[in-house]
Order: C-alpha cells, then structure tokens, then sequence
C-alpha cells in the first residue's frame, strides 16, 4: 500500500519534471474554466461556504485526467448548481451570467478535448493552440448572438417562452439525433 | 475514432436540450446552444485518411562523434486539415537526438506536409535505428482521433572512428605479384639487392657501368620485386566485455576492435595491400581479400554487423587463412578458445600478431567481498597466458592507438626472415 503510494508520488514527480509550459498552461485553464464555470453556476450563498474548496477540487479532476469523466462531471456539476441557483434559490435568469456560463462550458469541454490528446511532455507549436482557440471563439461568438437575439426575443413575447423552448428545443433534439445518425452510420 | 469529447458533447447536448423542454426553460436550451453549434462546425467535413509518416535520416559518411540529420514528415493527403498530430519516436541509445525522448504536437494542414527536424550526434559505431515513430491525428476539435499510425525505424549507419595507425616495419610475406612492399624475391623493383653477372633476358638499362667497366664483364644490377601483401584481421567476437561509453566514453571490446579493425585496414589498403576479415565467433563471416579505397568502405560496411557471437561448444580456426597473411587477431583473451586458437595459428607457421583489446578497467561487477580477489587472481591467470603465447612466439600487444603494432611488427619480420619449418 505504502510503496505503492510513493511510486505514484515517484511517477507524478517524473511526470510533472517532464512537462513543458503549453500543455500545463492548458490544463491550468482547463482547471480555472472549470472553476469559473462553477462560480458562474451555483449559488452564491453556497460559495461562500466551505463548498468553494470542494468545487476547486472537482474542477482540478479534468486538469489532471483531461481523458477520463471529469470534464462530463464538472459540467453536469454546474448545470446543476444552475438550475439549483435559478429554481430554489429563485434567483433571476441574467443575460451575462447564461453568457458566461456557456461559454466558460465550452471553453472548458474544448480545452478538456485538446488536453486529452496533448500530452503533457510534448514540444508543441504555437499554432496548435492558436487554432484550436481560434475555433471555440468563433463557436462562442455564434452562440452568443443566439443567446441575445433568443433572450430578447423571450423577453418581447413575455410569458410565451415555453412555447420557444419546446420549438427550439425540439429542433435541437431532431439536430443531435440527426448527428448521432451520421456517427453510427460512419462507425 | 470518436473521442470521449464528441460523447461529452452528445450527453450535455441532448440533456440540456431535453432538461429545457422539459422544464421549459430557454436558458437551458442555450446552455446547450454551443455545443450543437460546436459539433455542427467540427462535423460537417470529417477526415477520411489516416496521416502518412515518413522518417528520413542521412544517408552520408557519418564517423562516430559526428552530427546526424534525422526528420519526420506527417503528411496530409486528406482534404481536411488536421487540428493536432501528436509524433512520437523512439531512437537508438547511441543518436543523441535534440528532443527525440518527447513527443511533437504540430498541425498538418489538408494536402499537405509538415516536418520535424531532428539534429543530433552519433555516439557509437554501427547500425542506429531511428524510429519506429507513430503519429496520432485528431481532428473536428478533437472530436476524432484516429488510431496511432506506426511507421517501421530507418537505419543510420555510423562508421567507427579510426585513430590514425602507421606501422613502418616492412611487412612479414609479400605474396602478390604486385605492390609496395620489397619482397625477398629478386624482380623488377625499386630496392636494391646486389649486383650479379649479366644473364641473357636482363635489361640493358640494368647495367651497372661502373663495375662492369672496373670487372670488364657485363654486371647488372637487381632490385628485389615489389610485391603486395595479405592481412586478416581475426576478430575476436566470442563475448563482449567492458561498457560501452560511446565515442566520448569508455571503450568495450567491441569498440576496440572495430575501431582497432578500421585503423589497421585503412593504413594497410592505403599501402595498396590486400585485407581480408574474419570473425571469430558462431557465424564467422568473412570478408575476401582486395585492396583499394572500395574495399575500405567495404570493410567499414562490414564492422557496422559486428556483434558479439558467442559459441557452445569448441570449434577450430578455419583452415583457409594464406599460409603468407600477416594474421592480426583482436582479441581480449577472456575466452581460452581464443589463446588455443592463437598457438594453432602460430603452430601451422601463419605469421601472427595478437591485439589485446579487453579495456584496463574492465572488471566484473562486485557481487560479494569475494570478488575483488577472485577478479584479481584471473588477471593474474590472463597474464600468465599472455606469457605463455609470448613464450611461443606470438607477439601479443595492447591496442594504443597509432604505432600500437610497430615493435611487434619487426620481431615478427624478423622471424619471417628465418627458414621456415620446424
């Protein structure tokens, strides 16, 4: 048990002198989206209490294992926190902060992506990051002007935003079914 | 391949979306709203080829110590870009290559290539592999990665270092018809030999007017022939002893003898003699004699597939060695077949030389307090047979580098002179 604990330690200590500064800035900000993503999300009351170190630690999971299920949980943490906030804390549907949280989301869940398949010991070039970085604000920016044109466009028909939630969301639901389609038929 | 981020994106995709229409929540709905459009962008073109790696490495004289030019190219033939390939390589212990322990994440854009550059030194004779290498493409966002593409290594071949050997002493037995060395044969040549009575078939411009005016007879003067000579080098490939340090470091038996071989073959083919190889060991491949810088980079060629070749059981010297071949053998006389091998040799009157290659430090490794004295009395006992071959006429001399085999090189000169037969 003991031994097998200080080879881990011995193997994260190798691990760790072998890394080189783009895949640790990385996963730096994979860890700090993570973490302002959550910040965004839940409560405010619940964040100042002893629930911020344990967010923290759930938003480094990611960062450390960028392959495994910790990016899906910390995203389903702060949807949670989310709908926590804005169904039992009764707190108001801001624009900036449904801004924000999606795309401190993405930017998390795309940065995860390339630091699962970067490994923390490569020499890379600059224009890895440059495009891949590139890409997510492009996605960002789309679906910003999305959210401002659907939040205004909520707003203006006043209590009818059921009907445009089942709308879109029924298109969006025919859209990834339409795209789980194509993976299987691909596969 | 799909990576657990095109998962990711399904599940929180289709749970906010069905968590908004559920709920009826718009905000969730959003929430989702870059993910869809994220993927929507990503998928729409898909990679259908897998990344082509190639290695290339130099294909010039490269000498041990020397710098090496090895690259990678990923190339692209799709017409998607990939967004990362991650390539990573393995190389020989002996290239020193800048950043070749790590892996490469570059960008390969479509139809196209991309290229790494991997300077780096050779530390040791022989044949360095660089590679195999594999590359690892994602693309769409890291959505799909493909499966790592594995491209077989591509060999460097690094020729060994050679001190710069001279040996001045004549050579033992001249056997060609041609060549630098004065022979003990009377011929055309440059060396004279005496001067005798004029004999039909002699040349005119031979005659030696001086005494022939003074004897009032007809003299000539002869020249002994110039003849050229066989060497084979015997390498002792029976076990490897010592460590190898590569060029900067210390010297196993190996090295020696290769480097040794490839010293005493390039002073002796520049002479214009003729060097033949063998190797002492289980496959004991030759190299025929010939002369000439060929057969210098023939020679070279040969040494890069020396190994070391152990062998069970007890074999004997092959018997077409030229009974007239200045017979060098390198060995570091560890093994006793070699020591019977030396005196059969000197037994059937082959002119021969020993090199003692094994390294002054080599020692084996200290296993109890036992060692050291047991380490001791074998040095002790290797002396004894070194003595012993002396005593029986083989000239045994530790390899120094040039002028290594002068001394011995006269004695065994000098015996040659000797009738032969016992």
């Amino acid at each position: 048990m003991l031994s097998s604990i200080t080879a881990r330690a011995g193997h994260l200590r190798k691990v760790l002198s072998r890394a080189t500064a783009v895949p640790i800035m990385i996963r730096f900000s994979v860890w700090l989206t993570g973490l302002l993503a959550l910040g965004v999300a839940w409560p405010a009351p619940l964040l100042a209490s002893r629930y911020l170190g344990l967010l923290a630690l759930l938003a480094l999971w990611p960062a450390l294992a960028p392959a495994g299920r910790g990016g899906t949980a910390v995203a389903l943490t702060a949807v949670g926190g989310w709908l926590l906030d804005t169904a039992g804390f009764d707190a108001r549907v801001a624009l900036w902060r449904v801004l924000a949280l999606a795309a401190l989301l993405y930017l998390a869940h795309t940065l995860t992506a390339l630091a699962a398949v970067l490994p923390i010991d490569s020499i890379v070039n600059l224009d890895v990051p440059g495009v891949w970085l590139g890409r997510a604000g492009v996605v960002i920016l789309i679906s910003s002007v999305l959210t401002v044109l659907a939040l205004g466009l909520t707003a203006d028909l006043g209590g009818s935003a059921f009907q445009v939630a089942t709308l879109v969301g029924l298109a969006g639901a025919t859209a990834v079914t339409v795209l789980l389609a194509r993976m299987a038929r691909r596969e | 391949m799909p990576t657990r981020a095109l998962g990711r994106t399904v599940l929180l995709t289709g749970l906010l979306l069905l968590l908004g229409v559920a709920l009826g929540r718009v905000d969730l709905v959003l929430l989702a709203a870059p993910f869809a459009i994220g993927a929507a962008i990503n998928l729409h073109r898909r990679p259908k080829a897998v990344p082509e790696v190639t290695i290339t490495a130099d294909e010039e004289h490269i000498v041990e110590g020397g710098e090496v030019e090895a690259g990678i190219t990923v190339a692209n033939p799709d017409v998607i870009g990939y967004d990362l390939v991650v390539v990573r390589t393995r190389t020989s212990p002996w290239l020193r290559l800048r950043h070749a322990d790590r892996p490469f994440a570059i960008t390969v854009p479509s139809d196209g290539w991309a290229a790494i550059d991997l300077p780096g030194e050779a530390l040791r004779w022989g044949r360095q592999d660089v590679g195999p290498a594999a590359a690892r493409a994602a693309a769409c966002g890291g959505l799909l990665a493909c499966r790592p593409i594995v491209t077989p290594a591509r060999g460097v071949r690094v020729y060994p270092v050679t001190e710069p050997f001279n040996a001045t002493e004549a050579m033992p037995a001249a056997a060609g018809l041609v060549g630098a060395h004065r022979s003990r044969r009377p011929g055309e040549g440059g060396e004279l030999a005496g001067v005798r009575q004029f004999a039909p078939g002699d040349r005119l411009r031979r005659i030696d007017w001086r005494v022939s005016l003074r004897t009032r007879d007809l003299h000539v003067a002869y020249t002994l022939s110039d003849r050229d000579a066989e060497v084979l080098l015997l390498l002792d490939v029976l076990g490897e002893v010592g460590l190898a340090g590569g060029v900067r470091g210390s010297s196993s038996v190996l090295d020696t003898t290769v480097r040794a071989a490839a010293a005493i073959a390039e002073h002796y083919l520049h002479r214009g003699d003729r060097v033949s190889l063998l190797e002492y060991g289980a496959s004991g491949r030759r190299l025929r004699a010939a002369s000439g810088r060929r057969q210098y980079l023939t020679v070279l060629e040969w040494l890069l597939d020396v190994r070391a070749d152990p062998v069970e059981e007890s074999f004997v010297v092959p018997h077409h060695i030229s009974s007239s071949a200045l017979v060098v053998v390198l060995t570091p006389l560890v093994d006793p077949r070699a020591a019977d091998m030396l005196a059969q040799l000197t037994q059937s009157g082959r002119y021969t030389v020993a090199v003692d290659t094994l390294p002054t430090d080599a020692a084996p490794p200290v296993r109890n307090q036992w060692t050291p004295a047991a380490s001791r009395l074998w040095r002790i006992e290797r002396e004894n047979v070194l003595g012993r071959l002396r005593e029986h006429g083989v000239p045994v001399v530790t390899w120094a580098g040039a002028g290594s085999l002068d001394l011995v090189l006269r004695d065994v000169a000098r015996m040659a002179s000797a009738p032969r037969g016992r």
